[in-house]
Formats: C-alpha cells, structure tokens, sequence
C-alpha cells in the first residue's frame, strides 16, 4: 500500500478506532497510502465504516491507536486543507443562496468581497450551477444541492477532497451526469480525492484506485485494485466487466463472513 | 385517397376547450369568505335562543363596538392594550432570546437555568396576577410584568431548542471552512436558530393577547381586558361581546403583520434546507 517513494497525501498506519472505551474496534489495524492528486475510491459491504474512515480523516472522530495523516501532518481536527462533500446536502446553509453558500468559505477566510465573489462565481461555473446562483437550497433539485456542495468544496483550493458518498441519493441519470463532471474536475484542478461508495460500478467509473474494506467490526482494507482502463469509462465494455465481477466476489465475500459471524454470535 | 395517420385524424379533429381552472387564491378567498358566513350565521342563530342581554348576536355587537367607538372608548382600551402588549412582548423577547441563545449554546448555562425555566412555565401568568400587584403596585408596571412573564418561556423555550437543533453537518462543513467558534455562533448558529425564534415570538405574541385580560381584570380603569370585565359587570353583554370581538382581531391582525413581517425581513431565515 505504499505510494512508491512520493510522500501520500493521506496516510494511515496501524489505525484503530472504537466510538467509545469498551466498545468493539469499529476499524483494526487500518493502513492505507493515498498518492497525491489520486483519486481513490474506498468500497465496502454496509456498516463496516466507510464513513468512519472519511470522518477521521476529515477531523471529525479521532483514533485511539496507530496514526492519520494529511500531507504528511498527523489530523488533529477539521481544517481548510481538507475540503468535504457530505453524503446529504442538509450541510448547506439554508438560509444562504447557492452563491453565498459557496462564498461562505471565503468568507470565513477574510476574502475580500468582490474576490470572494468572483471566486465564488468560477466556483460555480465549473459546476454548471451560474444559472441558479441566486437560488436557495430549498429551491434546488438533489443534484443541483450536491453540485452546491462541491463548488463550495472545490472554491478554498484545499488540497485534499473528502466525498461520502455525494450522489447515493441521486437518481441514475443525475448521477451518471455528476460522475462525468466530476471526472472532469479532477482532472483539470489535480485534487487528491478520497470518496466513499458502496457502487462497485461508481468506483471503477471514477477511480484511480478502488480499496475494498473487510466487513465490519475491525474492518481494514482487504485488497486494492488499480484501475487503468481508459477514461471515459463505460459500463458496456469488458474489462469493466471483468474488474466488476471480481470486487463483487471479494464484496459477496466479505458480506458472507460478516452474515457467518452474526449467525455465530 | 392517400392513407391517414392516425396521429393527423386526431390532430384534425377540432380543439376540446377546456374550462379555465379556477385560481388558487380565488378558492382560498371563497372558502374564507363561506367560513366567516357561516359563524356569523350560526351565531346569529344561536343567539335567537337566548336573551339578548345574555348572548348578543353579531348584530347586537356591532352595534355596541360602533357606539363604543363613537364614544372614543374603545379606541383608547385598544391602544393602552397594545401598549401594555407591546412592551411586555418586546422586553419578554429582549430577554428571552438572548437567554435562550446562551443556554442553548453553553451547558452551564443551561444547567444553571434550567429547573427555574420548567418550573415557572407551569405557573400561569395569572397566578401571578395578585403578587404583581402587591410588588409593582396597581400601575402599568404590574401589568405589563404579566405580558413579560408570558412572553418569555415560550420565546426562551423555542430560541433553546433551536440552538440545539442546528444540523450536525452545518456545524462540520464551518469547522473545515476553519470557521472559529465565534464565526460558527455568529454566521451558523444564530442564523440556524432564527427560525425557532420567530415561532417562539408568534406563540408568546397570541398568548400575550390572552394574558392582557387577565393582567387587566382587576386594579384596572382602562384597556381592553377592563372593557370585558367592566361590561360584565354591568350585564352589558353587548359592549362585552364588542370588547371580546376587538380583541380576537386585533390577535388576528397582530399575527398576520408578525408574519408578513417575518416574510418582509426574514424571508431567507425561514427556507427550509
């Protein structure tokens, strides 16, 4: 799991994590190395904390054992050098339009107005949103919300983009259409982007690599692929079929497990 | 002869007009209008059953709230009344709201102030009615400190709950922004909770309509709740029944400029997400 020589921009060394003391370790022994401007994708059967793992390196949880990085500095907290998308759009700011929402960062960073502004409309101009600017949260469609959601992310410039899972709530077309756009912009401003899905076919669409995590408790990560076929990737062909089958089997296998040890509790 | 469509038969055929629908707010101002008819009526109806001097029908009271007009009584008991309203309201929201922002916000606070806020909440205003005559005497003060009292649980109450209701994630995504806890207060809490407020005040607002009658029932010479009290007194049912009438719609008046208020400033407070 090492980035062969260039320093990752998330790392994860011997983690483990527990909500409380006396609890079951929710992740053992968790090590993981994300290159910079990778796009990693973390799958994972239901409940074997995948959104635990964005938490913690988002800043919100801390682990009790081993240690998380970002660019090389141990988290300690929520900071601007890692930007977050939320699974539920419930994160914007309601009483905000989508403007405003996006300026927020800005804002809070002591931006001038106009600066922030004019950064705030290229934010949403990358997104397709500029039409609805002035709209607010409420007046938005799902995907409309989720795209809010990533000007807002993209607009601080932050190295590192954290996604748990942005478009599950979304209908397919909405996705597939925010999956493109999404490619689109990783490519173009070479983010590091860690996204969590529980959609095999979402993660080879996107990923640079996939890390498929064991079933929980004590999840770690169980294999990584690389993914190398050629973008714009489409389901149709048959190397994403190939690659699909055989994280279904390791999913299928995980989930298995975790039905076994259930039955034996 | 050339086959037809079946697409160009129907689209030959000649245009079905439909009715024009009938607007939304037409129907909402029909239905309001039969609504206000039929109470008036029923009214009407049921007051035929009894004396007059017992159950004055609407007629019976408009008459008496136009000669209490012309007497320029019932003018004077409306505004003394929103006076004491007013200022009770405004001092009970002045304290109400900042004090439940910081027991929201801070649990010592909230631990500190807590047992008295549920306690007093179940003693009524009226209760208090004698102990504020005997401490602030039988002028206005003692009155408008029942308004207060009324006004400021259901204000506290609802500004508290708001600040606890603030979404997880909005409080995450200003933490990665590197918003400080002053910025998060200022620009996520207070925002967030506005709408808890304003619902508060609306509550405080119509209960403070219903506090004024008992804040003015005894040691009184003028308002509203003495015009109730002192035509009762009198068997004038009528002037009673006026005096009850003017106090409703002054509440109904009260509640629809709050909100259009609320509309007019806080519009983007009250979107939900």
């Amino acid at each position: 799991m090492s980035t062969g020589g260039v320093a990752a921009a998330m790392s994860w060394r011997n983690a483990d994590f527990q909500f409380a003391p006396g609890t079951p370790l929710i992740l053992k022994n968790f090590s993981l190395e994300i290159r910079p401007g990778e796009f990693f994708l973390l799958l994972g059967p239901s409940g074997c904390g995948k959104t635990t793992v964005m938490n913690i390196q988002a800043g919100f949880e801390q682990v009790v054992r081993g240690e998380v990085l970002a660019d090389a500095r141990a988290v300690r907290g929520p900071g601007r050098d890692r930007a977050v998308v939320f699974q539920d759009s419930d994160s914007l700011y309601s009483w905000l339009t989508a403007l405003e929402n996006v300026e927020f960062p800005l804002r809070v960073a002591g931006i001038a107005k106009r600066e922030r502004r004019e950064q705030a409309h290229k934010a949403l101009r990358m997104v397709g949103l500029e039409t609805h600017e002035h709209k607010y949260p409420s007046e938005l469609s799902g995907g409309m919300k989720q795209r809010t959601q990533l000007a807002r992310a993209l607009v601080l410039d932050s190295p590192i983009l954290l996604m748990d899972e942005p478009f599950a709530a979304l209908d397919a077309q909405t996705r597939t259409i925010l999956q493109d756009d999404l490619v689109r912009i990783s490519m173009r401003t070479k983010r590091t982007i860690l996204f969590i899905t529980h959609d095999i076919a979402e993660a080879i669409t996107l990923a640079d690599r996939i890390g498929v995590m064991t079933a929980g408790p004590e999840s770690a990560i169980k294999e990584i692929f690389e993914v190398t076929l050629p973008r714009p990737r489409r389901r149709g062909s048959p190397a994403f079929g190939e690659l699909y089958d055989r994280i279904q089997a390791i999913l299928a296998d995980e989930v298995q497990r975790a039905l076994r040890r259930e039955d034996s509790l | 002869m050339p086959q037809r469509f079946v697409s160009e038969q129907v689209l030959s055929r000649p245009a079905v007009v439909m009715p024009r629908p009938i607007s939304p707010r037409w129907c909402a101002l029909a239905a309001g209008s039969a609504s206000i008819a039929a109470f008036v009526l029923l009214w009407q109806l049921a007051s035929m059953r009894e004396a007059t001097i017992l159950f004055p029908g609407p007629l019976a009271t408009i008459h008496a709230a136009v000669v209490l007009l012309r007497e320029g009584v019932l003018s004077q008991d409306v505004l003394i009344s929103l006076m004491r309203i007013g200022v009770g309201f405004i001092a009970g929201v002045a304290v109400g709201v900042p004090l439940g922002l910081a027991m929201g916000a801070f649990r010592p606070i909230r631990i500190f102030f807590e047992p008295y806020i549920q306690f007093f909440r179940f003693v009524p205003a009226i209760a208090w009615l004698i102990p504020a005559i005997l401490w602030f005497g039988i002028g206005e003060l003692s009155k408008i400190f029942l308004i207060f009292y009324t006004t400021i649980f259901l204000v506290l109450l609802n500004t508290m709950i708001g600040v606890s209701s603030v979404r997880r994630n909005q409080m995450r995504a200003a933490q990665c922004f590197g918003a400080n806890a002053w910025q998060r207060y200022v620009w996520v809490v207070l925002p967030a909770t506005m709408p808890y407020v304003l619902t508060g005040m609306r509550l405080a607002m119509g209960n403070s309509f219903a506090a004024v009658v008992g804040a003015e029932l005894i040691a009184s010479e003028r308002g509203i709740g003495f015009l109730i009290v002192d035509s009762w007194m009198w068997l004038a049912a009528d002037r009673m029944f006026a005096g009850m009438l003017t106090l409703g719609l002054l509440g109904v008046l009260a509640d629809y400029l709050f909100q259009a208020l609320s509309r007019l400033c806080a519009r983007r407070y009250l979107m939900r997400g």
